[in-house]
C-alpha cells in the first residue's frame, strides 16, 4: 500500500491532476439525456400516469443521486476498492440470485428488486462489480496472463454472474462478457490467441443461434423487419431515424415517440434523438461518446499502476460496448437485443452506476502522471 | 506491490479504441444511409402511419318523381372499424362485434387481431346497431357515420330506379345512367394521430368538404306507377302469370310515367332473391345469375314477339305507302295459303268479307298478310327503318335490347306474311310503345325517357335533359287514320274491354305464343292510348304466360282500362260527353 501513497504525494507537489474534460463530457451527456428523455417520455408518461414529467422526475432523482455518488467516489482513493472487489462481486451474485426469486416482472423479464418505492436492477451493479473484480484479479496475476489457461481461469471467475444475469437479461450478460474479454485482451501481451478465440466465439455463436429456432427467427426479422410482426419495434425505430433527415424535425416534434416506437424512452431513445435532431444531432451525440471513450483511454494510458489502468479500461469497454451495440440495434445493423444507451436511456439504476463508474474514473485520473 | 502498466497494455488499449472508432464510423455510415439516402422512403412510410385520411362520403343526389316525391334518398348508416393499437380487451371486442354485427367469429377475430392502423369490420351497419355498439364504450372500436342509399317505397319501380353498391356507385337502372350527376365528390379529413389513433390536437387537420350529388328529376309519377303496379300485381295473381309488364308514357314527348315489371324486388335489399327459392347448394355464379334475372327490366332488357299489336305498324306502313284505304274489302276464309304454307286466322271459320277497318277491328291475319304483300319486302323494311323500329329507342336505362329482325334478303313471302301480323321477329315492349307513339302522335319519333332535369341540392336548375325527336315518321293523315282505326278497335273491335265510358280510347290487342313454340305458353298484351283524338297517354300491358284464358282482348285490355280509369282523371284528362253513335 506504500507505493500508491508515495505516488499520490509526488503528484501533490504540483497541481493535482483531475480530468475536468471527462467530467464536462459526462455532465453534458447527462443534461442532454434528461432533455431528450423529457421530450421522449412525455407522451408515454401522460398516457400511462397522466403526468408528462413522470419519467423525468424519476430519472432526475436517480441522476441527482448518481452525481452525488460520482462526487463521493471521485474523492475516494480507488485502491480502497481493491479490498472490496471480491465482496462486491459476491454481493452482486447474491443480488442477482435474489432477483430470480423476488424480482419484479416487467415485459416478461424479472430484472428489478423492489424495496418500498425504490426499485433496483442488480445487473447494473454486476457490471461495476465485475470491472472491479477483474481489475483486481488481473493486476494481481498479470505475469501469468500470458498463458491461455490463466486467461480461461479469469473468465471462469465471472461465469457465475454471467449465467445468473443471462437467465433474465441476455444483453447484459453479453456486455459483462465483452468487458471481461476486453480486460483480458489488454492484460495479455498476445494477439494471435485472441484471433483464435474470436474464431471460436463466432463458431460458438453460430451453434448457439441454430440450436433454438427462435434465435434464427430473430435473424430473419433483422434481415426483413417489414415482414414480421416482431420486426415492429425495429421498423418503427427506422421510421423515426429516416424521418429525421439531415437536421431533424426539431426538439419535441417527434411523431414516432407518440406510441409508435414502443417505450421510446428506453432502448430505442436514440431513434428519437435522430428524428428530432437529425443526422447532425446524432453525429454530435456519437462524437460526445467517442470523446468520453477517448478521455477514458487517456486516463488508462497514463495511469501508472495496472489496477487503475484496468478500471479505466473496464469502464471504457463498458461505455463503448453499450453505445456501439445500442446504436447498432436501433439502426438495425445487428439483430434486436435490449441494450440501453448510457446516460440517455431511461433507467435509474443504470444512470446511478454509470455516474459512480465515472466517479471512479475521475478518481483514477487524479493518479495520472503525464510524462 | 501493484504491478505497473506495460507498453503492450497501452498498445492494446489503443487497439481497443481503434476498434471502437471503426465501429462508430460504420454506424455513422449506416446513419448516413438511413437518414440521407433512405430518408424519403422511411419518411413516407412514417407519414402513412401517422396520417389518418378519413373520407367524408358525399351525399348522393336524390331521385325525385314528377310530383315531387322522393324515390331515392340517403340514410345514415355506420361503418364499424377497429384500431389495433387501441384495443385493450380483444376478447370482449370480438364477442360484442360478433353479436351485434351478426358476423362469424373467425371473420371478426381476423380483423381485430390484424396489426394494422385501422381495419374496417363492417360497413352499412344500421344506425341503431352502431349506437348500440357505441354504448359498450369499447376501446379501439370506431363507429363512423355514413350515408347509405335508401328507397322510401321499397320495391316501387325497382327495375327503373336501380340501386347502388357499397361504394356509392350505381349498379343498375337510373342510378347507373345518371351516376355522374348523382354522385357527389367525397371529402377527406387528413389528420395526424398518435399510435392509439388519437388525433393530435394542435397538428391541424386538412379538410376537404364533400360536395353533395345533384338531384335527378324524372317523369315517372309515383301515383301512376303505383296504380300501374297494383293493376299489374292483380293480373299477375289472377292469371298466375310469370310476369307482367306495364309501360305508361306520354306519346307526344316520350316521357315515361310508369314502368312496372312485376314481380319487382326490394331496392333496400337488392341482393336477396324475391322468391322463396332455396339457394343453398348453388354456386356463387348460379346465385348471381338468379339475381341478374331478378334485376332485369323486361320492358327494356327483353324482347318478345309482339303479335297483333304490331298490326298497327303494318297498317301504318300500308297507309303511308297508299296501298290500302279504309274501305278496301278483303275476304277471310280462316286462312291464307302463302307459298306452301297455310297460315291460319285466329278465327277458325274465317271472318268472311270485311273492310280494312273491320279487318283491324277483328285483328284478322289474312287481311294483314294481304296488305303486307301490297307493301312488299323492300318498302316494308324501309318503313321499319323510317319508324325507328330497327334501331334502339335510346331510353335512358342501361341494357336496352335491340330488335331481332330478319335480314331484308332473307324475307320471303312466308316471312313477310308472318311479320305483317307481328310474328317471327322480336322487339322490346319499349320499342313497340315508342313506335306506336310515333304513329299516333302525328308522326314524330320520340325518345322514351325518364330523366327530365338535374337540379342541385337547393333545387336550382342545372340542366334540362334533351332528347332527340324526329319528325315525319308518318304523315299527319296516316297518323290521324291510325288513331281512328285504333279507336274503332276499342269502341267496337277486339279491344272493347279497354273502353271507359266518357273517354275516347284507342288500342290494339295481341295474343302471341312464346318462343320456342309448342309449349302452349302465351303472351297476352294490349296497347292503348287516350284521348284517341289527341293522345296524351299511352299504356302497354304485357302478361307473360297467363294461365287459363290468354286472349289479349280479354285479359290485357282490362288491365289498361283499369289503369286509365284511375290515371286519366289524375292526369287532368276530362271525360267527354257521351255521344252514343253505336245506334247508327
Amino acid at each position: 500500500m506504500a507505493s500508491p501513497n508515495t505516488a499520490k504525494r509526488a503528484k501533490k507537489q504540483g497541481k493535482e491532476p483531475f480530468d475536468y474534460s471527462l467530467m464536462l463530457i459526462v455532465l453534458g451527456l447527462v443534461v442532454f439525456g434528461l432533455v431528450v428523455l423529457y421530450s421522449t417520455s412525455a407522451y408515454n408518461g401522460q398516457v400511462k400516469f397522466a403526468d408528462k414529467a413522470y419519467y423525468l422526475k424519476k430519472q432526475f432523482f436517480a441522476t441527482s443521486l448518481g452525481l452525488a455518488c460520482m462526487y463521493a467516489v471521485s474523492r475516494i482513493d480507488y485502491h480502497k476498492w481493491e479490498r472490496l472487489a471480491v465482496l462486491g462481486y459476491l454481493m452482486s451474485i447474491v443480488l442477482s440470485t435474489a432477483v430470480l426469486f423476488f424480482g419484479d416482472e416487467y415485459n416478461g423479464s424479472k430484472r428489478w428488486l423492489s424495496l418500498g418505492p425504490i426499485s433496483f436492477q442488480p445487473s447494473e451493479f454486476a457490471k461495476v462489480a465485475v470491472i472491479l473484480l477483474l481489475a483486481s484479479v488481473i493486476s494481481r496475476r498479470v505475469r501469468k496472463m500470458t498463458s491461455l489457461w490463466q486467461m480461461f481461469l479469469v473468465m471462469l471467475v465471472i461465469l457465475p454472474i454471467v449465467g445468473l444475469v443471462g437467465t433474465n437479461n441476455l444483453s447484459t450478460a453479453i456486455i459483462i462478457m465483452g468487458i471481461a474479454v476486453i480486460l483480458v485482451f489488454v492484460a495479455s501481451p498476445k494477439y494471435f490467441q485472441f484471433i483464435g478465440m474470436g474464431a471460436l466465439g463466432v463458431g460458438f455463436l453460430a451453434i448457439f443461434l441454430s440450436v433454438e429456432s427462435y434465435r434464427l427467427e430473430r435473424l430473419a426479422i433483422w434481415r426483413n423487419p417489414e415482414e414480421y410482426e416482431k420486426g415492429y419495434q425495429t421498423l418503427q425505430g427506422l421510421y423515426a431515424i429516416g424521418s429525421g433527415g439531415l437536421f431533424g424535425v426539431g426538439y419535441g416534434n417527434s411523431m414516432q415517440k407518440l406510441g409508435f416506437v414502443p417505450e421510446a424512452q428506453n432502448d430505442m431513445i436514440f431513434s428519437i434523438v435522430c428524428e428530432e435532431f437529425g443526422l447532425l444531432g446524432a453525429i454530435i451525440v456519437i462524437l460526445l461518446f467517442l470523446l468520453l471513450v477517448w478521455r477514458l483511454l487517456i486516463i488508462a494510458m497514463h495511469v501508472t499502476d495496472l489496477f487503475g489502468c484496468m478500471i479505466a479500461v473496464g469502464i471504457m469497454g463498458h461505455i463503448m460496448i453499450q453505445v456501439i451495440l445500442n446504436i447498432a440495434v436501433v439502426t438495425n445493423t445487428i439483430p434486436n437485443t435490449g441494450i440501453t444507451l448510457p446516460f440517455i436511456s431511461y433507467g435509474g439504476t443504470s444512470v446511478l452506476f454509470l455516474l459512480s463508474e465515472m466517479g471512479l474514473a475521475l478518481n483514477v485520473s487524479r493518479h495520472v502522471t503525464y510524462s | 506491490m501493484n504491478p505497473k502498466c506495460k507498453t503492450y497494455n497501452r498498445k492494446k488499449i489503443i487497439v481497443i479504441f481503434g476498434c471502437c472508432f471503426v465501429a462508430l464510423l460504420v454506424l455513422v455510415g449506416r446513419l448516413v444511409k438511413l437518414m440521407v439516402f433512405e430518408s424519403e422512403y422511411y419518411q413516407e412510410l412514417a407519414d402513412d402511419l401517422h396520417e389518418r385520411e378519413r373520407s367524408i362520403k358525399a351525399a348522393r343526389g336524390k331521385i325525385i318523381d314528377a310530383s315531387g316525391n322522393v324515390l331515392a334518398t340517403n340514410r345514415t348508416v355506420c361503418t364499424i372499424s377497429v384500431v389495433h393499437s387501441q384495443i385493450k380487451d380483444p376478447e370482449t371486442v370480438i364477442e360484442v362485434l360478433c353479436k351485434e354485427l351478426e358476423l362469424p367469429e373467425d371473420t371478426v377475430r381476423k380483423r381485430v387481431e390484424k396489426r394494422s392502423s385501422i381495419e374496417r369490420v363492417k360497413t352499412n351497419v344500421e344506425k341503431e346497431v352502431g349506437d348500440r355498439i357505441r354504448e359498450y364504450q369499447l376501446e379501439g372500436v370506431k363507429i363512423d357515420e355514413d350515408f347509405k342509399r335508401y328507397y322510401p317505397y321499397g320495391s316501387l319501380a325497382s327495375k327503373v330506379l336501380g340501386f347502388t353498391g357499397s361504394d356509392n356507385q350505381g349498379i343498375i337502372g337510373l342510378e347507373v345512367v345518371y351516376d355522374s350527376y348523382l354522385q357527389g365528390m367525397n371529402g377527406t379529413i387528413l389528420t395526424l394521430t398518435d399510435a392509439r389513433g388519437v388525433e393530435i390536437a394542435d397538428a391541424g387537420e386538412e379538410r376537404v368538404e364533400p360536395v353533395s350529388g345533384n338531384d335527378l328529376y324524372i317523369s315517372l309519377d309515383y301515383n301512376i306507377q303505383l296504380y300501374a303496379q297494383q293493376a299489374a300485381l292483380k293480373a299477375l295473381e289472377q292469371k298466375q302469370a310469370t310476369y307482367v309488364s306495364i309501360l305508361v308514357m306520354n306519346p307526344q314527348n316520350g316521357e315515361i310515367y310508369a314502368c312496372v315489371n312485376v314481380p319487382e324486388f326490394d331496392l333496400n335489399d337488392p341482393f336477396t332473391l324475391n322468391t322463396d327459392m332455396d339457394t343453398t347448394g348453388l354456386s356463387e355464379q348460379e346465385k348471381q345469375d338468379l339475381l341478374n334475372q331478378m334485376w332485369r327490366n323486361q320492358s327494356i332488357n327483353d324482347t318478345y314477339e309482339p303479335g297483333s299489336t304490331f298490326k298497327v305498324i303494318t297498317a301504318a306502313a300500308a297507309l303511308e305507302k297508299g296501298v290500302v284505304s279504309l274501305n278496301d274489302t278483303f275476304s277471310c276464309p280462316g286462312f291464307r295459303i302463302v307459298e306452301d304454307r297455310k297460315i291460319r286466322c285466329h278465327k277458325v271459320g274465317g271472318h268472311g268479307g270485311e273492310t280494312f277497318v273491320q279487318g283491324i277491328m277483328n285483328s284478322c291475319n289474312p287481311v294483314f298478310i294481304d296488305i303486307g304483300q301490297r307493301v312488299g319486302v323492300e318498302d316494308f323494311y324501309h318503313y321499319f327503318q323510317q319508324f325507328g323500329l330497327l334501331s334502339k329507342t335510346g331510353v335512358d336505362l342501361p341494357g336496352e335490347a335491340a330488335t331481332i329482325m330478319h335480314k331484308v334478303e332473307n324475307i320471303g313471302a312466308v316471312e313477310l306474311a308472318t311479320i305483317s301480323f307481328g310474328q317471327s321477329f322480336q322487339i322490346t315492349p319499349m320499342q313497340l310503345a315508342t313506335t306506336i307513339s310515333s304513329i299516333i302522335n302525328g308522326g314524330t319519333r320520340v325518345t322514351p325517357h325518364f330523366g327530365v332535369e338535374i337540379r342541385d341540392e337547393e333545387g336550382n336548375l342545372l340542366k334540362t335533359l334533351q332528347y332527340e325527336k324526329r319528325e315525319g315518321v308518318v304523315s299527319k293523315e296516316t297518323s290521324e287514320t291510325m288513331r281512328y282505326l285504333m279507336e274503332q278497335v276499342v269502341a267496337e273491335g277486339g279491344g272493347q274491354k279497354a273502353y271507359i265510358e266518357g273517354y275516347r280510347i284507342g288500342g290494339k290487342t295481341a295474343t302471341s305464343q312464346t318462343l320456342p313454340r309448342g309449349t302452349n305458353k302465351y303472351i297476352s298484351s294490349f296497347v292503348g292510348f287516350a284521348p284517341a283524338d289527341d293522345p296524351r297517354v299511352l299504356a302497354i300491358a304485357i302478361i307473360h304466360n297467363p294461365q287459363g284464358v290468354y286472349y289479349g282482348g280479354t285479359i290485357a285490355a282490362p288491365v289498361v282500362q283499369d289503369i286509365f280509369s284511375n290515371i286519366l282523371p289524375y292526369l287532368g284528362i276530362e271525360k267527354e260527353e257521351v255521344v252514343s253513335d253505336e245506334e247508327t
